[in-house]
């Protein structure tokens, strides 16, 4: 089985700000509280971007005199509309983006799952390398009690039997 | 327009005086431009008058046009655009007048106010126009959040499924496939960089990258060509086996998460796909393995002979009788499995010799046992080649101290590599086979004689041994003689074992037998019980156990002897007892592997000074000569009684 270390992104669970030193763990660490951070201003724009554009709407629904502003409003009421799928799509495909972080982060877990089954895996192992001496001894044992009877019992010996006629 | 305008106009531009202060200081009101002037003056006119008037000229026609039967509905628009157009009319000639006299510019008009009904009508349609758009916008925004939540599902249930696959094998992304293909660019990486390699044996496979896809339903899928991995298959090219070349590693499949079933859950989908991934896993080592195998195969190790070579196909010699093939086969996917090269191969295969011949199998008999293959199982075969390469190649990195024990475990022999090793087990499994069948024959031939077998487990060794057990009524009378006699200390063995230990294709027999050289030199042979141990061949087998066992017989029945005070001597297969006049009595055991009745037959034979001469003139073949008599195949019960006859007729003579 092998451990977890392929695909790319660091882990975004390990957290900003702990920069000092050198090397890829600390730029790894660094580069996750960016992606972090717009991940989070993202977010935020783009429930703001609902919330103003849901509240437009609701404000919008006055019905005014002049029907030349009724057309502008359900021109921009439909832009609105747009924007808010817009928003909706966006943060889809950033619950994407974390599935996808969270597949090639967590290595520590994944390694402790690898350890744990392969603890298992040698334990089965043994326990199937024991069961098959067993097996073999028994085998072994029910070979030699079967020799005994049957060099011991009448079939084999043809010739006596011919000697007692 | 009726009446008359008047326009009052100030003609003399006489500054009039506002303001005279106590100190008589005038104040004149402040100059006025030209243009307020003028607008200012145009304020004063004063259209109420026509205004009125045309409205009561309006009611008057209103009044009237009420009084009449039918009235038209726009006629009300019709008075409003009528006044309307009178107002501009005016305005207009206001203007063409003024402009006329001077350059003026109108600063405003206000449009006229609506009626309420007409207000609200245009409220209404602004509200339903309005209630419309927003009726769009929600079938609009359904449409987006149905879409949304598929598209939500699909992804939950594909990352669900990957990560569940992540928890076993090496999930990677490509971001480069990812922007090529259009999906994510996942795939699942099976080989396993952890082997041992230090020559660079193990290349990575192009099965090692998986690709995964999305199905129609959003589901994870992996899809491989059909026939695009291979199962390891090993087999005896011989017309002597009774197991034909069968796959016992293809297993029908199917690609994972096949989307026309709707049955199919996502948790079976995902154990499909586990065990798409470990055949493929085991196609990947089964390839590794049959690479490793032909590079053995081509370094000419010992036991190693090549007799044939193509494509995913190699064929090897075992011995000088044997073929075995190794050759990888596509496994197919979901249709039947047809081994299609190994049975061309088998049609081209070299059939090996006779391998059962020099056997005493007896045909005739209807007890006879069944003729038996002394080729191994297959199966067994292939397993075995698969676990000593996995164990001593690709376990190398691990704990090999562990891993080396246990019932299989066993290092290779030096110099011959792991395939040499196997071909030699083969060869000797074969070999031990038919050393087996001999054993049998010869113990089916000796009624007081028994085989057991010793598991040695041990690829390349193995071992029996042969009894002769003394029966329990002559022990029971050795005893009671014993315990009569002067020997007391006298202990009588119950049984004479002989040891037969094949090792690859060495048979070495090891029993009790023949007196040593130097016990004979020292006249006592008889308390010296040395053990026998030498190799032999398989012709050979059959005679030297005999007579290994008819020494043991011999030697007891001498031991017997002396054990009741007679003189007797062993020479190897006789026992001879002196009589008075110098005659010898002697009891001699003849062997015989292919003798149907039995293969060990006793003769007695009477010698004296004469006797020797006429010894080679006389027909050996005539077993009723004076000097020798055939007494038959005789029990053990028969024969101690029969050296007990002897014993007496040595005492009677004496007496």
């Amino acid at each position: 089985m092998n451990r977890g270390g392929g695909g790319g992104g660091g882990g975004a669970g390990a957290g900003g700000g702990s920069g000092a030193g050198s090397g890829p763990t600390s730029a790894a660490a660094l580069a996750a509280a960016k992606k972090q951070k717009k991940w989070l201003e993202s977010v935020e724009t783009d429930i703001a971007n609902i919330v103003d554009h849901f509240s437009y709407l609701v404000n919008v629904s006055r019905v005014n005199e002049p029907p030349v502003r009724n057309s502008q409003e359900a021109f921009m009421m439909e832009m609105r509309a747009a924007r808010m799928v817009q928003a909706s799509d966006s943060l889809l495909k950033l619950v994407s983006d974390l599935k996808q972080t969270a597949l090639f982060s967590g290595f520590a877990y994944l390694n402790d799952h690898v350890e744990e089954r392969m603890a298992e895996f040698d334990k089965q192992a043994e326990k199937t390398d024991r069961m098959l001496a067993r097996i073999g001894e028994e085998a072994a044992a029910s070979l030699k009690e079967l020799e005994a009877h049957y060099y011991s019992s009448s079939v084999p010996h043809t010739h006596e039997n011919y000697l007692q006629q | 327009m009726d009446g008359k305008l008047e326009i009052s106009l100030d003609k003399l531009p006489i500054k009039r005086l506002e303001v005279i202060e106590e100190n008589g200081l005038e104040r004149f009101p402040p100059d006025v431009g030209y243009e307020e002037k003028r607008e200012s003056l145009i304020r004063r006119i004063d259209f109420a008058w026509a205004v009125e008037k045309d409205d009561k000229n309006n009611k008057q026609k209103k009044r009237s046009r009420e009084t009449s039967a039918a009235q038209w509905e726009f006629q009300s628009m019709v008075d409003n655009l009528q006044l309307a157009h009178q107002e501009l009319s005016v305005i207009i000639d206001l203007i063409n007048t003024v402009e006329a006299n001077d350059a003026v510019t109108v600063a405003s008009m206000t449009r006229p106010r609506p009626f309420p009904n007409e207000a609200l009508s245009d409220l209404a349609v602004s509200a339903a126009t309005k209630l419309q758009c927003f009726r769009h916008l929600g079938k609009y925004f359904k449409q987006s959040a149905n879409a949304l939540e598929q598209q939500m599902a699909r992804e939950a249930r594909f990352y669900g499924a990957l990560i569940r696959l992540q928890q076993n094998w090496k999930v990677k992304r490509q971001r480069a496939v990812a922007l090529a293909s259009g999906n994510e660019g996942f795939t699942i990486d099976l080989f396993d960089n952890s082997l041992y390699d230090p020559a660079g044996i193990f290349r990575p496979s192009p099965l090692s990258t998986v690709c995964v896809d999305h199905d129609s339903a959003g589901m994870l899928a992996i899809n491989l060509p059909p026939k695009s991995y291979h199962s390891l298959q090993f087999g005896f090219l011989s017309a002597y086996t009774d197991d034909m070349p069968i796959d016992s590693s293809k297993t029908k499949t199917q690609s994972a998460c096949d989307a026309d079933k709707e049955s199919v859950s996502d948790d079976e989908c995902v154990k499909e796909t586990h065990s798409l991934l470990r055949e493929v896993h085991q196609a990947i080592f089964s390839e590794q393995v049959f690479d490793l195998v032909n590079r053995e195969a081509c370094n000419q190790s010992l036991g190693v002979t090549v007799t044939g070579i193509q494509e995913n196909y190699i064929q090897l010699n075992i011995g000088q009788e044997t073929s075995v093939f190794i050759s990888l086969v596509p496994t197919s996917q979901g249709e039947e499995t047809v081994d299609s090269s190994s049975t061309q191969n088998l049609e081209n295969a070299i059939l090996p010799l006779d391998t059962l011949d020099g056997l005493n199998l007896p045909e005739d008999k209807p007890d006879t046992p069944k003729k038996k293959s002394v080729i191994p199982n297959q199966i067994s075969c292939e397993i075995y080649l698969l676990q000593i390469f996995h164990q001593h190649v690709f376990l190398k990195a691990k704990d090999r101290p562990t891993s080396g024990g246990g019932v299989s475990g066993q290092p290779a022999k030096e110099g011959s590599g792991l395939l040499g090793h196997f071909c030699m087990s083969l060869a000797h499994r074969i070999f031990s086979n038919k050393v087996l069948m001999e054993l049998e024959n010869v113990v089916r031939g000796v009624p007081y004689m028994q085989l057991t077998s010793h598991p040695t487990w041990h690829s390349r060794t193995s071992s029996w041994t042969l009894f002769v057990k003394i029966p329990q009524s002559i022990l029971h009378a050795c005893q009671t003689r014993a315990s009569d006699s002067h020997h007391r200390k006298h202990v009588t063995k119950s049984q004479f074992h002989t040891k037969v230990v094949v090792t690859d294709d060495c048979i070495n027999v090891e029993g009790e037998g023949a007196p040593n050289v130097v016990g004979l030199f020292k006249g006592t042979s008889q308390e010296i019980c040395s053990m026998n141990r030498y190799d032999c061949d398989l012709a050979d087998l059959s005679v030297i156990i005999l007579q290994q066992v008819a020494s043991q017989v011999i030697r007891w029945l001498h031991e017997e002897a002396l054990m009741v005070g007679i003189k007797a001597n062993w020479d190897f297969l006789c026992l001879s007892f002196e009589l008075e006049q110098g005659e010898t009595l002697s009891l001699v055991a003849h062997v015989d592997p292919e003798d149907t009745e039995g293969c060990i037959s006793w003769w007695l034979v009477m010698e004296d000074g004469f006797v020797e001469e006429r010894k080679l003139s006389l027909d050996i073949s005539d077993g009723a000569s004076e000097s020798r008599k055939f007494l038959g195949h005789l029990s053990l019960e028969v024969l101690y009684s029969t050296m007990m006859d002897l014993v007496g007729l040595c005492n009677g003579g004496g007496n």
